[in-house]
């Protein structure tokens, strides 16, 4: 994977920014997600979870098993703010 | 609010048959999807399936899915469609959200004290410089594009990846009037049934096992790639690089169990490398670390529809026994069948790692998951 | 193991001659019979209540891979659309004294007409010669798998397994 290979589509990140990221202490998913965004668009890193995950598998010397999932968050899927709770129960 | 016995999230053929298992044992059951139609991917699927009597083996999967519809409407299970299950928290509610395809989204928080995920697998990506222009898609987006959409995204097609997904929707593009230029695998072996190869090739199609795509030509749309051979350590041959007119690339690279709902649920996990990657741990009966939740099909390791349709009426079964419906023996023997046929589905070249890596599941879950 | 089938997405003669689903020679030229190209050990039985003479045995594991028992074959093609893997075909040697028949499964659109005058393609897809369509089946229990019958040169009758798709006028949309 070339340096300038886009790796996280919707936060436009490069595999040269995740390489950077790594080498300054990410070890995980979430780290990585932290330090450059990836993972934290529109689709939540359901696209370039498995790429970072084989970036984070070179850079480190390990296998793909020794990297934990990501970490999900709700909304795991992309709803509108409005959109969530239950209004039959707002007042409560 | 909304509550439930069982709550079901995934129309595939695992939530449908949980749905219908649990259902005629008395349960009340929801069953939420986030498309407008049942079938999960059964309803792109409009080749025959494999498989025997059971399975509906010889009928195509989306006649399958239609089938499957019309026995959980006769069990009493309520269906929702269009309904996006974004979270779930703790005491076991579901924060989802009905009609983000048609209509006002509006929320609803569903309560059930029991919940059976059924929620798939996702596509594996793979980058190449150019992979993010327009014409670069997952098989399965493609597919999804002919045969329910019914919209051709190309004309001259370039299938990366030669499992399953690969070889059949290579053959679903070229009935739907596109032609496909070639496969490329980068195994030396094709990964997918011989038979969808046979037809691929009887139809012309070059099957280029120990290749990989270099790169996608094109400004605002691809026109093309490039391609070469590569050696054991994946690097490519010096020499054999070429170029392939495409106005389609699709990744067929694999799939991953889906398994975020599970993760907020609390559930263990665990990885397999046979399954696809990190699912949720689970025993023979379907039952997760968590008491009350349930898996059942691609989301606890990627297999078939007709794998995923035992492990649905396993799981259907167990919500049923967990909620008093049925006695501990009935329930074994029960699941027992659907075990029989489980195993009959997991034997050969194809199933047999499968089988391994499912045993493995199993014994680790056995400790871990609690029974009722 | 590494095989033609895997290394290039279609089986060769030899495995399909070491597979028990292909009739022998000697049985082929006494008349029609089925030919079973399926040399994988994969979950699919529907083969074997498809023929209405048993002449078809998978049996337990599921697994197995169909046995034709050539004697009892008639070479009706029942079975043809029903293998879900298009993995069936059938040969009548003894159509002409220069020609035989070959039935295969075909989901391409539009249908060849009989009559038509059709590129016969083998197994990897190459054209191997020029033959006559002399039906169509697309009976509603066939459930939209058409069965072809062509005739084709004698000695073609083991490569051919198939027509070459025609790329224009089949569109969806």
């Amino acid at each position: 994977m070339d340096d300038e290979l886009i790796v996280c589509r919707c936060e436009e990140v490069t595999a040269g920014e995740i390489r950077r990221a790594i080498r300054d202490g990410a070890r995980d998913l979430s780290a990585v997600k932290r330090r450059t965004r990836a993972g934290m668009g529109l689709c939540q890193g359901r696209t370039c979870e498995s790429l970072v995950v084989r970036l984070l598998c070179k850079e480190l010397g390990l296998r793909a098993g020794d990297v934990a999932p990501a970490s999900p968050r709700p909304p795991v899927v992309p709803v509108p703010f409005g959109a969530i709770g239950d209004p039959d129960e707002a007042d409560h | 609010m909304t509550e439930f016995d069982v709550a079901v999230i995934g129309a595939g053929p695992a939530g449908l048959a949980a749905s219908i298992e649990a259902a005629r044992r008395g349960c009340r059951v929801l069953l939420m999807d986030s498309n407008l139609r049942p079938g999960g991917q059964l309803v792109k699927q409009i080749h025959k399936f494999f498989g025997s009597k059971e399975h509906r083996a010889g009928t195509r999967g989306i006649d399958i899915a239609v089938g499957l519809h019309r026995e959980a409407l006769e069990a009493g299970v309520v269906f929702w469609p269009d309904t996006s299950v974004y979270g779930v928290f703790p005491g076991g509610a579901l924060g989802a959200v009905r009609g983000m395809l048609g209509g006002e989204p509006r929320g609803v928080v569903v309560r059930a004290s029991t919940l059976i995920l059924a929620t798939g697998a996702s596509e594996n990506a793979v980058n190449f410089p150019g992979w993010t222009l327009p014409g670069v898609m997952g098989a399965g987006a493609a597919q999804t594009m002919i045969n329910v959409e019914r919209v051709l995204p190309g004309r001259k097609v370039l299938m990366v990846g030669s499992g399953n997904v690969g070889l059949i929707v290579s053959y679903q593009l070229m009935q739907a009037g596109a032609d496909v230029e070639a496969v490329v695998e980068a195994l030396p072996r094709v990964g997918g049934y011989g038979v969808h190869a046979a037809k691929i090739s009887r139809a012309g199609v070059p099957i280029l096992t120990s290749h990989t795509v270099l790169r996608a030509f094109g400004e605002t749309e691809i026109t093309g790639a490039e391609i070469a051979r590569i050696d054991e350590s994946w690097t490519p041959v010096p020499g054999t690089s070429r170029r392939v007119d495409a106005d389609l690339i699709c990744i067929a690279a694999g799939l991953r169990p889906y398994a975020r709902l599970a993760m907020l649920a609390g559930c263990r996990m665990t990885y397999s490398s046979a399954l696809g990657g990190w699912l949720p741990l689970h025993d023979r009966a379907m039952r997760t670390s968590v008491p009350g939740v349930y898996v059942a099909g691609d989301v606890g390791g990627v297999e078939e529809a007709s794998t995923a349709l035992e492990e649905g009426r396993i799981a259907g079964i167990s919500a049923s026994e967990r909620l008093g419906m049925i006695g501990a023996a009935d329930a074994a023997r029960d699941r027992e069948e659907a075990e029989a046929r489980l195993s009959s589905l997991r034997m050969g070249p194809f199933g047999r790692p499968r089988y391994d890596a499912k045993e493995a599941i199993y014994e680790e879950g056995a400790n871990a998951c609690p029974r009722p | 193991m590494p095989s033609t089938l895997t290394t290039f997405g279609y089986p060769s003669l030899d495995e399909l001659r070491s597979s028990p689903g292909y009739p022998a020679r000697e049985r082929a030229e006494k008349g029609p019979v089925a030919v079973i190209e399926c040399v994988q050990e994969i979950p699919c039985n529907p083969c074997e209540t498809a023929c209405p003479r048993g002449a078809i045995r998978v049996g337990i594991p599921i697994t197995n891979l169909p046995a034709l028992d050539a004697d009892k074959c008639t070479g009706c093609g029942v079975c043809i659309p029903k293998c879900p893997g298009l993995a069936i075909f059938a040969l009548d040697m003894t159509y002409s004294a220069t020609e035989a028949a070959l039935s295969f499964p075909h989901e391409y659109l539009p249908l060849p007409r009989p009559g038509d005058v059709v590129v016969a393609v083998d197994r990897g897809g190459k054209a191997v010669c020029a033959s006559r369509v002399l039906r169509v089946s697309d009976r509603p229990a066939n459930d939209r798998t058409a069965v072809v019958t062509i005739a084709i040169p004698k000695e073609h009758a083991d490569r051919v397994r198939g027509i070459a798709r025609r790329s224009e006028g089949n569109d969806i949309g």
